[in-house]
């Protein structure tokens, strides 16, 4: 079906772990931040937010995020997403709000996610 | 402000490894002490952090305007529980006594040396700060969570050479 209607590309930052000591605890040392290309994806603008700023919904298949994921040992998909960095678009990155998992038979089958610039 | 902030934040989390050992947490795939200062963690929406100390800073203020630069700092220690699956939950407020017990205790005595992390490694400043006792509020129940915040208030010379 996301091929069907467009089969886009997507960036999604995820920050690399933290190296847990103290500088990285006081916001000094940032973690480093690695782009993973998924696709298909589909992308639609939605209604901004109260204060205006662009909003958009990314809708993945599972099928195309989970074998990303289980390479970096995420069992928890959905929280995975929720707590990445951002998902670059059109050369800005925004900030995940919200991602809705949608199953059939017990099994995810697409995420949806919410995006603020 | 800022060493003032690190310092404290430093003091709790190593008086926390030496009084409870067995309380961390993993954030941003990294193990760790349960205690962490909101600003500093990424700012994305995740979902509540349990058995962790996490620690909010409030307002800031001259104590006497007119006399010295002694400077107020509030600071909120939020944490949450929500027991075990395996006690069906029920053992949620035995799990906030501990970490009560945990919070009370790392924050006596009330006074540490003041050090600036800027540069990453600790540089005495040659200085202290201090606190009052901790203010626990009534816990908060949202199922299964259950939690509370406790106030403190920091107070220091911003400057090395005043105290």
């Amino acid at each position: 079906m996301l091929h069907a209607l467009g089969g886009a590309q997507i960036t999604l930052r995820i920050a690399d772990p933290s190296a847990g000591d103290t500088s990285s605890q006081l916001g000094i040392a940032p973690p480093m931040s690695e782009d993973i290309q998924i696709e298909p994806a589909l992308v639609r603008t939605i209604a901004p937010s109260p204060n205006g700023a662009r909003r958009i919904e990314v809708t993945l298949s599972a099928k195309a995020v989970k074998p990303i994921a289980e390479q970096y040992g995420v069992e928890d998909v959905p929280t995975w997403l929720l707590t990445a960095e951002g998902i670059l678009y059109r050369g800005k990155l925004m900030s995940i709000d919200t991602v809705i998992c949608d199953h059939l038979g017990g099994v995810d089958y697409l995420y949806h996610i919410t995006a603020t610039e | 402000m800022q060493p003032a902030k690190d310092s404290f934040y430093i003091e709790l989390r190593n008086r926390l490894v030496a009084v409870d050992p067995q309380r961390t947490i993993v954030l941003d795939g990294a193990l760790r002490p349960a205690i962490a200062v909101l600003e500093n963690e990424p700012p994305n929406p995740t979902p509540p952090i349990c058995d962790c100390f996490l620690l909010h800073w409030g307002s800031a203020r001259l104590v006497r305007p007119s006399t010295d630069t002694l400077m107020a700092l509030d600071c909120t220690i939020a944490y949450c529980t929500a027991g075990a699956e395996a006690n069906a939950h029920l053992d949620r407020g035995r799990d906030l006594a501990r970490l009560d017990n945990d919070l009370l205790a790392i924050c006596s005595p009330a006074h540490t040396a003041k050090f600036d992390y800027s540069s990453g490694d600790p540089v005495a400043l040659g200085s202290s700060l201090f606190w009052t006792p901790p203010a626990l509020t009534a816990a908060k129940t949202m199922p299964p969570y259950i939690g509370r915040e406790v106030s403190i208030t920091l107070f220091f010379y911003p400057k090395v050479n005043q105290t």
